[in-house]
């Protein structure tokens, strides 16, 4: 498999294979045919691309009348416009009614969304629909991942969301690494002294910060989450077992996204210290990467909160 | 099923109705009964269904958008054979009933999409009838709304799709009884003109009563004939119709009959004394 621009062409070259064997795949624009960099899939398949214009609510509805007579529809849009703008339909037309609608939320996080700002910058996403029940929860942390992540949703029974970005990620994973079955992948095993969950596109950088913590003398585990508050969290915990020292980073609100999810888990099943590294403020416009720099989210910053957490 | 024969089970289902509501001390028998003769008509004569299999693939689906006058389709449900044994106490909105306080399609079969959430019926009953284009199938999406739900921004999304996509297999009804919960349609947006603004959307448009059996039927094959665009029938009906005191008064949207007041509304609907 070749490598992807960004998440939005991995989400456009997913859909492209699948519809090929599988005539119920649908995809739901809400004028978002070229954002999701899917026009060649609106030219190939005109039958099955339903361009519903500037209109995410409906969008979402249609999307629900299409699932609920056997197609299974790709929604694909910015996260917050979907999560948030139509976050009743996602709600009950999809989640209560437990239909097989998959949704696409990009620019998501401060990368995803950089220089639009606040308004196309979207870091709630999670914590939106991780209050939705029979949702299933994808956080692909590079374009290949998102691939994957897109061709899984496929299989799942059920509404799935993918967070996505918008073409700023880095490259982690090989190309054709799967897609984790139980939502976590270890990335880097230097030591224990503290545990380093990473979720999305920041992934690069938490990397680069256990290496800058290894040269000083802290060895820690790095692993990615992604698949958040899944059904089998055992893997999860086996993980959070080697240290008492849990971190979590992650490009979204403090509130809602993987430090809940880890200090859940913690509470629930092993009591541990867990540090959460996110965002508490509004973002702005900016490039990509000196934006999560300046938000917290640089190996550095990373590096020399676990040493002061730790010592 | 002849007119005569369909209103007297649209007289019926009003029966029901009153009937569910007064055991169940709790629902909108007004909006429900404004509704009754478009919802015979659709289960009793109009729509391609069997009870027996309720998850038909190629069925007829019908959308209760204003999802609050459930009521009158459960009636339907029971009466067209959908459960068995017939219902003869609904428990409506009570724990663990399956006649939920709004439409919900897995908790009922029959009902075909979970609704309630004002707004919300065009633009799923469009994914449906994309979904049949999409399939080749020749079945027809039927949504029932609120003139006053017509308020709500998404519906004109749908009504969007649904002309953008050249939707010919979607029909919808407007209750346009001229009341929302406060007020009338015309003090909240100036000016019911529900007809014209539709077609404005490039939607075929009918104008009829909507207690009127024949003149229902015809506008469905009207409808049907119409090819390339979405058909929308407008229905000037009476919130509350068929029980004297309901009718046209607003204090029924929602509410439960007193002993006395449901002796009245079941003598004034045939029902036994």
């Amino acid at each position: 498999m070749t490598k992807f621009k960004g998440t939005r062409e991995a989400f456009a070259a997913a859909l492209m294979d699948m519809a090929e064997e599988r005539k119920d795949i649908v995809l739901i624009s809400p004028d978002s045919l070229k954002a999701m960099r899917a026009v060649p899939f609106g030219e190939k398949y005109p039958e099955r691309y339903v361009e519903c214009g500037i209109a995410e609510q409906g969008a979402v509805d249609t999307a629900a009348g299409l699932a609920s007579a056997g197609m299974t529809p790709f929604v694909g849009t910015y996260a917050g416009f979907l999560t948030m703008r139509a976050c009743e339909q996602m709600r009950t037309f999809v989640g209560y009614t437990n239909l097989n609608v998959k949704f696409l939320g990009v620019n998501s996080g401060l990368l995803g969304g950089e220089r639009e700002g606040v308004t196309h910058q979207f870091y709630e996403d999670l914590a939106v629909v991780s209050s939705l029940p029979n949702y299933t929860i994808f956080t692909p942390a590079d374009p290949a991942q998102c691939y994957q992540a897109v061709k899984k949703a496929a299989e799942v029974e059920g509404p799935v969301y993918i967070r996505a970005g918008s073409g700023r990620e880095v490259d982690v994973y090989h190309v054709n690494a799967p897609f984790a079955e139980n939502g976590i992948t270890v990335w880097k095993e230097y030591g224990t002294d503290a545990v380093l969950f990473s979720s999305g596109f920041v992934l690069d950088r938490v990397i680069k910060a256990a290496e800058l913590l290894k040269e000083q003398g802290v060895n820690v585990t790095v692993a990615d989450i992604n698949i958040l508050y899944g059904n089998n969290p055992s893997d999860i915990l086996k993980v959070m077992e080697k240290s008492s020292q849990l971190f979590t980073i992650e490009d979204h609100n403090i509130n809602g996204g993987l430090g809940s999810y880890i200090s859940r888990l913690a509470c629930e099943n092993k009591p541990a210290h867990v540090t959460r590294i996110a965002l508490t403020t509004y973002g702005e416009s900016g490039p990509a990467k000196e934006l999560a720099d300046a938000y917290g989210f640089s190996p550095e910053a990373i590096a020399e909160k676990v040493i002061k957490t730790i010592q | 099923m002849k007119n005569e024969q369909i209103h007297e089970m649209a007289q019926k289902l009003r029966l029901e109705t009153v009937r569910m509501v007064y055991e169940g001390k709790d629902g909108h028998p007004g909006p429900a009964l404004s509704i009754a003769d478009i919802v015979a008509t659709l289960y009793f004569d109009t729509m391609n269904i069997d009870p027996g299999k309720p998850e038909w693939e190629d069925r007829d689906r019908l959308i209760l958008s204003k999802g609050h006058s459930c009521p009158i389709v459960y009636a339907a449900l029971n009466e067209r054979g959908y459960f068995e044994p017939k219902v003869e106490h609904f428990n409506l909105r009570q724990l663990h009933s399956i006649f939920q306080g709004h439409p919900s399609m897995h908790s009922t079969p029959g009902i075909d999409m979970t609704s309630g959430s004002l707004g919300n019926g065009i633009a799923i009953g469009a994914g449906m009838a994309l979904a049949a284009k999409a399939q080749g199938k020749d079945y027809y999406t039927y949504v029932i709304c609120g003139d006053g739900e017509l308020q709500e921004g998404v519906c004109w999304e749908g009504i969007n799709t649904a002309s953008g996509r050249k939707l010919d297999n979607l029909i919808l009804f407007v209750d346009r009884n001229g009341w929302q919960s406060y007020k009338s349609v015309d003090f909240t947006v100036g000016h019911n003109n529900v007809a014209e603004r539709i077609r404005a959307f490039g939607w075929h448009v009918q104008e009829i009563s909507g207690h009127d059996i024949g003149a229902i039927k015809s506008a469905i094959t009207i409808a049907k004939s119409n090819r390339g665009v979405p058909s929308c029938i407008v229905c000037d009906c009476v919130k509350g119709k068929g029980v004297s005191f309901m009718e046209d008064n607003n204090a029924w949207h929602k509410g439960v009959p007193t002993d006395d007041e449901y002796a009245v509304a079941v003598k004034e609907l045939g029902g036994a004394e």
